[in-house]
Formats: C-alpha cells, sequence, structure tokens
C-alpha cells in the first residue's frame, strides 16, 4: 500500500501552556518540499513531533504510514535528520562519529564503516575524515551533519537550515549535494530554511506556516510549467517610451527593483511584439522570463493575507 | 576626504598570520557589502573599521577621524558582530539601554534613543523579556538595535541577516536602505550573494586577505576583460539561432545546452549583442528566456576568488 | 572497461537487533578508554591485589611450596567472609579511583556540542542511550570487583571442597551484591556529574569531593548534633554499612541497615532523576 510520505491531520501540539502547532493538516508524497515560516512558527515543532520528541495533544502525525506517537523508533530508522544547530564530538574522527551514528542506526559494525567513508567521500570531506571534529571548519561541520543523515540511507531526509553559515562556495556544494540527491530519486527530502533561494533551487513543493497553521502550498514545479502570461524583464536605455507603448498594447507594466519590470501580456501581444517595441527605441532586454511570482513575493503574500495586512 | 573611510596600504597581522595584506580603499555613504570566503579577512577588516584593533601598517581614517581620537571616532560608529552572546540576564530593553549610558546619555535622551532603535527593529513588544529566551532571529534584531541606537554614521554589521526569516529581512533591508538614505555608510557583510546584488550600491570581494575588487558590481563585472560575458538564451530553435550568432564578430563562443532547447553565448559586446537580438527575436523565434549568467556578484565572485574550494 | 560513478546509494542490507543497540555506545566508549596510556595502566594496576589475593589462596594451601622459603607451614590466611569483605574494600577503592578517571568523559562530550540530538534522533531511547553508559562503567568496574572476586572465591572452593563451597556459598552472593551497589552508586554518580559539568577534571574533582565531603561533613553533623544520622550523607559509610551486612560482619553499625539501604536508593534514584533531566533531544527556554 502506498503511504503518503508524511500525513498530518489535524495535528495539534503544546509547549508548555502554548499551543504552538493548530490543526496542521497536510499531505506529502513528492520528491522535496521546503517547509517556510516566519520564526515562531512552529518549524522546529513540526520536525520533533515528526521524530517523536514531541508528542500531539490532538490529531496525528504520519510518516510512511506509521504514527509518530507510538512507531517513533520505526520512523527514526527511516529518517536523517540534520538539525540546525551544532552537533558533533569535539574529540571523534569524522569517521568514527559517522560509524557511530551508522550502528546507533541499525547497520552492523563493518558495514557501517564502510557507508561511513562512503557518505564522507560522498559530501565532499574525503581528504579531511580521520581529522577530528573539533577541528573542522563551518563548512565542513555542516558537510559532517548532513553526512550522518543519510549514512544510513534513510528514505526521507530532514534538513533544518543546511546552508547556515556557509560561504558561497560552500553553499553551492550543498545545494548540489541536495539536488543530486533529490534527483537520484532514492529518497524524499524536507527542507527548513529561511533562504528562500536555497527552497527556489531544490524544492518542488513549498508549505508556509504561520503561527501553528499553514497558510500556503504551493507546487512550484507546477506553478513554473504553467504562467505564460507573465513576465519579468530586465531593461536598459530609455525606458519610459518602451513602457508607455507596451502599455499602448494592452499589457499591465509594474516597475520591480533596480531596472526590473513585471509585465502581463495583453492576450493578443506575443514576446515577438515587446522584441519589436525593443527594436524600435533601441532598448536592450537584458533579462527576460515567464515568471509569475517568486517564492519571495508567495511568501510575503502569505504572510500578508492572514495578518489583514502587515 | 571626511565623507569616506579610508584605508591606506593597511596591513595587519596576528604574529605570522594575515589578517589583511595591503589595502586601499575608498568607501562612500550607501551601502557596502563585504564578500569573501571565511577566513579571507571580513571580520579583521571590520574590527580595523571601527577601531578594535590598529593597524600593523597604514592609515585608516574614518570620516576624517583616525583610531587615534576615539571620543569622537566612537560616537559615529556602531557596530553589531556575529557572536551570538549577550550578558546575563539582561532583558532586550536594557541590552540596548545599559551600552548607551556609556556614550554618556543622560537617563533620559537614552530611553528615548532606545525605544526609537527597539521600535525600528519591531521588538516593542518583547523589550522586556530576557535576552537569552529570544529566538535567533530576534537576537539577531536586538543586536541590529544596539549597533544603531546612538545614530551613527558609520554602521558596520557582520552578518546582520544570519537567522533572520524572509519577512524580516526584507523590513530589515529597508531598514538599511533607509538609513543609508540618510547618509550613513552602512557596511555589511554577506554570504547570500543574490542578496547583496539587489541591496548594495557598492561590493567589496576579499580573498585570503586581499581586496580582489571593489566598486559597483557593474562596473567591476566589465572590468574583468578576461572573462567575455555569458548569457544563457532558451528558445525553440536553438540551433538556427545559434549559426545567426556566429555571423558576429563579438560572439567569440556559443554552446548548446544540454537539453536542446537553450544555448550559452559568450560575446565580448553585451550592448551590441542585445540589440541584436531585437532584430533577430523578431524573425520568428520563440524566445522563452534570456538571462545574463555573470551580471551578478555571484559569477564575479566565482571567476575572481574560485568556486566550490576543496575543504581544507 | 566499466566506469563506476559514485553517487548516493540507499541502504536496504541487514540491520542489527533492537536490542543490542545501547552496547554500540559499549564497544565506542571501551575504544576511548583503552586509547589513554595512563587509563590503561592504573586498570592493570587494579588487578595486582586480586592476583595477589589468588596467589595467597594457593600458597595457602600448597604448603610445600613454601617449604624452601624456610616459613612457618602452617595455613596463613584464614579465607572466609573477612577476607573477601577486605578484599571488597580495596577493590572498591580502585574503582572509585578508576570512575574518577573514566566516568566524568562519558556523557559531557555528547553534551557539549549538541551530538545527543544526533543520538535521539535514532532508532535510540534515553533509557537506552543511559543503559549504553551505564554499561560502559559496569563492565569495567566488573572486571575488577566481582569477577576476579568470583574466581578467588571458586578457585579457593576447589582447594577447599564442595562442603566448603556450600556453607560459603553466601560469600559469593555478598561478592556480587556488594559489587553491584558500589558499582550502581559510582556509576550514576559519575554520570550525572558528566551531564550536568562540562569540565572532565572539574567533574573527577566533584565526585572524589562528593564522597570525601559527604564524609567529613557527615562526622561533622553527628559531631555537632550528636546523633549518628549524619552518616546518611556519607556514602562510603552507607555502602560499608551495608556490606557488614552482607558479609555477616559482627558489629554495631551506626545506622540500621534498612535505614542504609534506603539512603542509599534514595541517592542513586536522585542521581538518575538529574541524568534523565540533562538527557534531552532538545531544551525548551522560555
Amino acid at each position: 500500500m502506498n503511504h503518503p510520505v508524511i500525513e498530518l491531520r489535524n495535528l495539534s501540539v503544546r509547549l508548555g501552556s502554548r499551543e504552538v502547532l493548530r490543526d496542521l493538516s497536510c499531505s506529502f508524497s513528492g520528491s522535496t518540499i521546503g517547509l517556510l515560516g516566519p520564526n515562531g512558527a512552529g518549524k522546529s515543532t513540526l520536525i520533533n513531533t515528526l521524530l517523536g520528541f514531541w508528542t500531539p495533544s490532538a490529531g496525528s502525525a504520519h510518516i510512511f504510514g506509521s504514527d509518530a506517537r507510538t512507531d517513533a523508533k520505526k520512523i527514526r530508522s527511516l529518517v536523517g535528520y540534520m538539525p540546525e544547530n551544532d552537533a558533533f564530538i569535539h574529540n571523534m574522527s569524522a569517521v568514527s562519529f559517522i560509524r557511530l551514528m551508522a550502528e546507533l542506526s541499525g547497520l552492523p559494525s563493518e558495514t557501517a564503516l564502510e557507508r561511513a567513508h562512503e557518505s564522507l567521500f560522498y559530501v565532499g570531506l574525503g581528504e579531511a575524515r580521520y581529522r577530528k571534529l573539533g577541528s573542522y571548519s563551518l563548512g565542513m561541520k555542516q558537510l559532517a551533519k548532513l553526512a550522518q543523515a543519510i549514512v544510513h540511507g534513510p528514505k526521507l531526509l530532514i534538513l533544518d537550515e543546511p546552508t547556515n553559515g556557509l560561504d558561497p562556495p560552500a553553499r553551492q556544494r550543498m545545494i548540489r549535494l541536495i539536488r543530486e540527491m533529490r534527483d537520484s530519486g532514492q529518497m524524499h527530502i524536507v527542507l527548513c530554511s529561511h533562504l528562500l533561494r536555497d527552497v527556489e533551487e531544490t524544492c518542488e513543493e513549498v508549505v508556509i506556516l504561520k503561527q501553528g497553521r499553514v497558510v500556503h502550498y504551493s507546487n512550484l514545479a507546477d506553478e513554473r510549467r504553467s504562467n505564460r502570461r507573465f513576465l519579468e524583464l530586465e531593461l536598459e536605455g530609455t525606458i519610459d517610451g518602451f513602457v508607455d507603448a507596451a502599455r499602448g498594447l494592452g499589457c499591465e507594466c509594474a516597475p520591480g527593483a533596480f531596472h526590473r519590470w513585471k509585465l502581463v501580456l495583453a492576450d493578443n501581444v506575443e514576446v515577438a511584439d515587446i522584441y519589436r517595441l525593443a527594436a524600435e527605441r533601441n532598448i536592450q532586454l537584458r533579462r527576460l522570463n515567464f515568471r509569475r511570482d517568486t517564492l519571495e513575493d508567495i511568501f510575503l503574500k502569505a504572510m500578508e493575507s492572514t495578518n489583514g495586512g502587515l | 576626504m571626511s565623507d569616506r573611510i579610508v584605508f591606506d596600504n593597511v596591513s595587519k597581522f596576528y604574529g605570522d598570520v594575515l589578517g589583511v595584506n595591503r589595502v586601499n580603499l575608498s568607501i562612500p555613504s550607501g551601502i557596502t557589502s563585504l564578500v569573501g570566503p571565511n577566513g579571507s579577512g571580513k571580520t579583521t577588516l571590520m574590527n580595523l573599521m571601527t577601531g578594535l584593533i590598529r593597524p600593523s601598517r597604514g592609515d585608516i581614517r574614518i570620516l576624517g577621524l583616525t583610531p587615534d581620537q576615539p571620543e569622537q571616532l566612537f560616537r559615529l560608529v556602531g557596530y553589531s558582530t556575529q557572536y551570538d552572546s549577550f550578558p546575563k540576564g539582561l532583558t532586550g530593553y536594557q541590552c540596548v539601554s545599559s551600552y548607551l549610558r556609556l556614550y554618556g546619555f543622560d537617563r533620559a535622551r537614552s530611553e528615548q534613543l532606545t525605544w526609537a532603535a527597539i521600535d525600528r527593529v519591531g521588538l516593542r513588544d518583547a523589550a522586556h523579556r530576557r535576552a537569552a529566551g529570544y529566538s535567533k532571529g530576534m537576537r539577531q534584531r536586538i543586536r541590529l538595535a544596539q549597533s544603531f541606537a546612538h545614530n551613527p554614521r558609520v554602521l558596520v554589521l557582520d552578518e546582520p541577516l544570519n537567522g533572520l526569516d524572509p519577512l524580516v529581512r526584507a523590513e530589515t533591508i529597508a531598514l538599511f536602505r533607509s538609513l543609508a538614505k540618510e547618509g550613513c555608510h552602512v557596511i555589511l557583510s554577506s554570504h547570500v550573494l543574490h542578496e547583496v546584488d539587489i541591496i548594495s550600491d557598492q561590493v567589496i570581494l576579499m580573498s585570503a586577505g586581499y581586496v580582489a575588487a571593489e566598486g559597483n558590481i557593474q562596473s567591476v563585472r566589465s572590468e574583468i576583460e578576461d572573462h567575455p560575458m555569458q548569457i544563457l538564451i532558451r528558445c525553440d530553435r536553438p540551433g538556427e539561432l545559434a549559426s545567426r550568432f556566429f555571423a558576429e564578430d563579438h560572439v567569440v563562443e556559443v554552446r548548446l545546452h544540454n537539453d536542446r532547447r537553450g544555448l550559452l553565448v559568450k560575446t565580448q559586446a553585451p550592448d551590441r549583442f542585445y540589440l541584436l537580438m531585437n532584430r533577430i527575436a523578431l524573425d520568428g523565434f520563440e524566445v522563452e528566456s534570456v538571462a545574463p549568467c555573470d551580471d551578478d556578484v555571484n559569477s564575479v565572485y566565482e571567476y575572481l576568488i574560485g568556486a566550490e574550494e576543496p575543504t581544507r | 572497461m566499466a566506469v563506476y560513478k559514485r553517487s548516493y546509494r540507499p541502504y536496504s542490507g541487514e540491520i542489527t537487533p533492537v536490542w543490542s543497540r545501547f552496547l554500540v555506545l559499549y564497544r565506542f566508549s571501551r575504544r576511548n578508554l583503552f586509547r589513554s596510556k595512563i587509563q590503561t595502566v592504573f586498570f592493570v594496576i587494579c588487578l595486582f591485589f586480586p592476583l595477589l589475593c589468588l596467589l595467597g589462596i594457593y600458597a595457602n594451601s600448597h604448603l610445600s611450596a613454601l617449604a624452601f622459603l624456610g616459613q612457618r607451614t602452617g595455613p596463613f590466611l584464614d579465607v572466609n567472609g573477612r577476607f573477601f569483605s577486605i578484599y571488597l574494600d580495596v577493590q572498591a577503592a580502585f574503582a572509585f579511583l578508576l570512575t574518577a578517571f573514566i566516568g566524568p568523559g562519558l556523557v559531557s562530550p555528547d553534551l557539549a556540542n549538541g551530538a545527543l540530538t544526533l543520538y535521539l534522533c535514532r532508532p535510540l531511547s534515553r533509557t537506552e542511550y543511559v543503559l549504553g553508559k551505564v554499561s560502559v562503567l559496569f563492565i569495567t568496574l566488573s572486571w575488577i570487583t566481582w569477577l576476579p572476586g568470583l574466581v578467588l572465591f571458586f578457585v579457593q572452593a576447589s582447594i577447599s571442597g564442595w562442603q566448603w563451597m556450600w556453607d560459603n556459598l553466601w560469600i559469593a552472593g555478598a561478592i556480587v551484591i556488594g559489587s553491584l551497589i558500589w558499582i550502581a552508586v559510582l556509576s550514576l554518580a559519575a554520570l550525572a556529574l558528566s551531564a550536568w559539568v562540562r569540565w572532565r577534571i572539574v567533574a573527577g574533582v566533584l565526585l572524589l569531593g562528593l564522597f570525601f565531603f559527604g564524609a567529613g561533613f557527615g562526622r561533622a553533623i553527628n559531631a555537632v548534633l550528636r546523633t549518628q544520622q549524619g552518616y546518611l550523607i556519607d556514602l562510603s559509610q552507607l555502602v560499608s554499612i551495608v556490606w557488614h551486612d552482607l558479609f555477616r560482619d559482627l558489629g554495631e553499625p551506626p545506622l540500621s541497615v534498612t535505614e542504609a539501604w534506603i539512603a542509599l536508593l534514595a541517592f542513586t534514584s536522585f542521581c538518575l532523576y538529574l541524568l534523565m533531566r540533562k538527557i534531552r533531544a532538545n531544551e525548551v527556554v522560555r
């Protein structure tokens, strides 16, 4: 029987006197989903509940068909978790540490050692794997965290702020790894991050939490495929005449930041027509793509709509 | 010039270890971003700018003042570090106001400035809670409030957007812009390059203690001569489009994309190229997207500093 | 020719049984234990006294071995409850020192940098984690307390015959139970300290202090208040009372045996409680 990867049914979680998650219902079966929301929205609590650390006060959470409340151990053997905070043992070498984690996940001793080496090579720490974790730089520690999350071959990977504090090359490596794992088709990934760019580059679906509720769900892949009427342009040259002419054709135009413009094509207007206008006025169309809303727009809209205006 | 931050042949060594080497900068007002890998000298540069450390060689002038004039200098400068720690037991309000008292403001004025700063970062409701109980984003915002509460003219911020959710990021960026518009020199360091692209007026790229590039990003880009401009075009007949491009003398390379629906063009004269596109596009090509691949900080970074360094 | 690309590989092989996972912790800690030369040497030293006792027992009965040394040819040792009681006293002291070496480094490295979250996000419950850490101390200390003790007992039994063994079987029980109590008290105290105190040396010193100060204060209270209740905080005294009871030593214990047992139980429960408070996947900050 095919269970959804994560299924939440009216999930409510209470911490102390506060109700942190309220009546969450959601179902995820795709390959990657981004979990977004402002601070305090309940993302960490949700992750902790899925891992079985908090018990729901109402409703249920199922992962691969198992109840997080009662089958926590079974779930944990199928899940790999990369926490946001530091998580390492100072005096252990990377290989020993990953091996320990693998054995605790149930791998036999020799296999654990093999896979520890493999996963460290895979994330790019091959050269440094015999060094103590305490001597690692921040980027390397993040990669080590990723290595321990995948060493036991989980079916679901939960990443909490994986690119936190990483400099651009390290971030690119992390994003590349996430994409590779996604494309390998062997696991599902939940990515929790404040950096919308990261989510955009890796996730197919997005769910936005606010104050413990789901306020928005998007399938980014679908959205990219549809929406052929919305253009985003970056223009160079004397713009005003161009904009007026575009409006004259029936298109709506709105300025964005730094020479960017959003255009809604009227029904009988094609891209070629826009190019004609540009050719006539010697405008450079430095950038052009079909895009309705960036993830940032979606996020800000989701925040606004439940606030009744910021 | 007394409206700039000037570094004149500045070097800083910690024993044998290099902090920064022969740095020459002249930073105007507005938002300046410091970009570079970890360990490239950004924090050293910031510490030099705020007068916390002295250079081993060279001169620093901040709006005409030197670190030898601390009484005046430190009033002008505000600093928000990357370190996430607070004196124990203080509330958010106290974190800001106690430092203000050190500037010599009396109680009433200090209270007024504190609330102004706290309001600006949107933490009025939580101001009387302990800072230790704040979420990561709130702690970041209180640090920011602390740094500009005394209305400095130079604001040095080390990774100020770290840990902030997208909403608060946007608000904080708006805050920086308004400060910059008031004539402030806002210097911030960040790893999130596409944000740096959007918010900065100028960029300083650092690598291994040297300044690799500085200035407005477009002008930096056009100065990197040995890299012709790369543009990615997605359309329905890329092969045919490619042959049209080859006819031009400024196009040095055209590469077909793997999925046969796009091509990568390298041209030495982007302006001419775009105007050419306007004409070619009218010949029945269905253009899906046009995107310069390297007109941004990301690519400049890659060219000058290198992508994906092996783990050290 | 084949070109092998290294990419992510899922795992679908065998899985170790769930109940045995806590032993993984024991195995890894053991490796660290014997990495340090000082600790290894000390461990060996802890086995000297049992070895001495073994030689004594042997010499005791094979008197001819002594004849050439010109010693008197009579048994010089009375291997009875008293003998093993002394043996346990000595080994308990060594066990105490060994715990001060090993104990503090067991839990604090896991807590210092947040690694505990990674432990607990695996199919490992908090109880199993504690069990794993306790087993390190349990197994190591067993090697120097009741295991050699039982060896000595059975060696003596093999020399003295069945009757002696049946008559003195209670001694074997006393050795085992006495050791287990001591191990339990030491382990839980050490682990609780390791969980709450970050620096190994400080935790080690505190462990020593716990026992010595307890003794000191206990006596002080007794002297000042003219009572015997002060011994309730003197752990070594409490254990000693229980041992004297187990080994059927005559003599007036300052507190009743029941009181001693209860006090020890309270202490170990308290340590366990402290330990479990610290072993959490995440903290909630108000």
